[in-house]
């Protein structure tokens, strides 16, 4: 497995959720962010002491965007062709094999990864056994 | 030459061709399965199905690089229009990149790709090595407690 190519700090300017507006005090109201609408409300007002509202000013700087705490990005892997997609960018993709991916293939797909040097990020998902 | 221009054959076949490889997840990236992509990147430089010249390396089974390169004057018999050359593993691998490279800028081939064609070769080599097994994990916590316990 090879490391991540060398990157800026990787800045979560915001990690809680934005949660709806009064769904704190409604059980049926789901926390699911709807953007408030009423011509007087005051979230969508942005007075003091009130929810924020999601915004672009929240969005993570596009260098590291996307990217795993590690440094790489996720790449979504089915079989062993996917891969060999990332021989030439395992400093920058690592492979995340499918879910529905039988323990038989992907034990194929982390030998050959472990070749290339691709890092996967869910390597012992159904392979590894109780011991 | 082929009757249909490399650009227009870009133009079309951009959107969406057998070779492109997408995923919604991880920026959307875009990769290339084509075997004359030197990068794996969908991209006009580097899509060897496109341009009449361009060059491809792939691993050979028994070991080492095979370099696949378009011969431009047979662009319209493509199953014939390719130029294969093998290095074997038991060359060196300094060597394997001194021909790669030649090869790739010799005549004015396609020195743009000499670069990534030596960085492909690399790779494929350093991928043929025998891996190392992965070191046999410590028990820790309960586990370490009972095996100290078996131990006496």
């Amino acid at each position: 497995m090879v490391a991540a190519k060398k990157h800026i700090p990787i800045v979560k300017k915001r990690t809680k959720g934005f949660m709806r507006h009064q769904s704190d005090r409604f059980k049926c109201l789901d926390s699911a962010w709807r953007k408030p609408k009423g011509i007087d409300n005051r979230v969508r007002r942005r007075f003091k002491g009130n929810l924020a509202m999601p915004s672009i000013g929240y969005g993570s700087n596009r260098k590291t965007r996307h990217m795993m705490p590690s440094g790489h990005k996720a790449f979504l892997v089915n079989n062993v062709k996917d891969v060999e997609l990332l021989l030439m960018h395992n400093k920058t993709y690592a492979a995340e094999i499918a879910h529905n991916v039988s323990s038989r293939k992907r034990i194929d797909i982390i030998a050959r990864a472990k070749q290339l040097g691709v890092k996967v990020t869910n390597a012992k998902a159904k392979v590894t056994t109780e011991v | 030459m082929s009757n249909v221009s490399a650009d227009l054959i870009w133009e079309v076949s951009r959107p969406y061709n057998s070779f492109l490889v997408q995923r919604k997840a991880g920026g959307a990236p875009r990769f290339s399965r084509d075997p004359l992509n030197l990068t794996n990147l969908h991209s006009r430089k580097y899509a060897g199905f496109v341009n009449d010249k361009a060059i491809g390396i792939v691993p050979n089974e028994k070991g080492g690089v095979q370099v696949i390169s378009k011969k431009p004057a047979s662009a319209n018999k493509p199953a014939s229009g390719v130029y294969k050359v093998t290095y074997g593993g038991n060359k060196t691998s300094r060597k394997t990149y001194k021909a790669v490279a030649n090869q790739a800028a010799k005549n004015g081939y396609r020195p743009d790709l000499r670069p990534a064609a030596v960085a492909r070769a690399s790779a494929i080599r350093r991928s043929q090595r025998s891996t190392k097994p992965d070191p046999v994990k410590k028990p820790r916590g309960a586990a370490a407690k009972r095996a100290a316990a078996d131990k006496q």
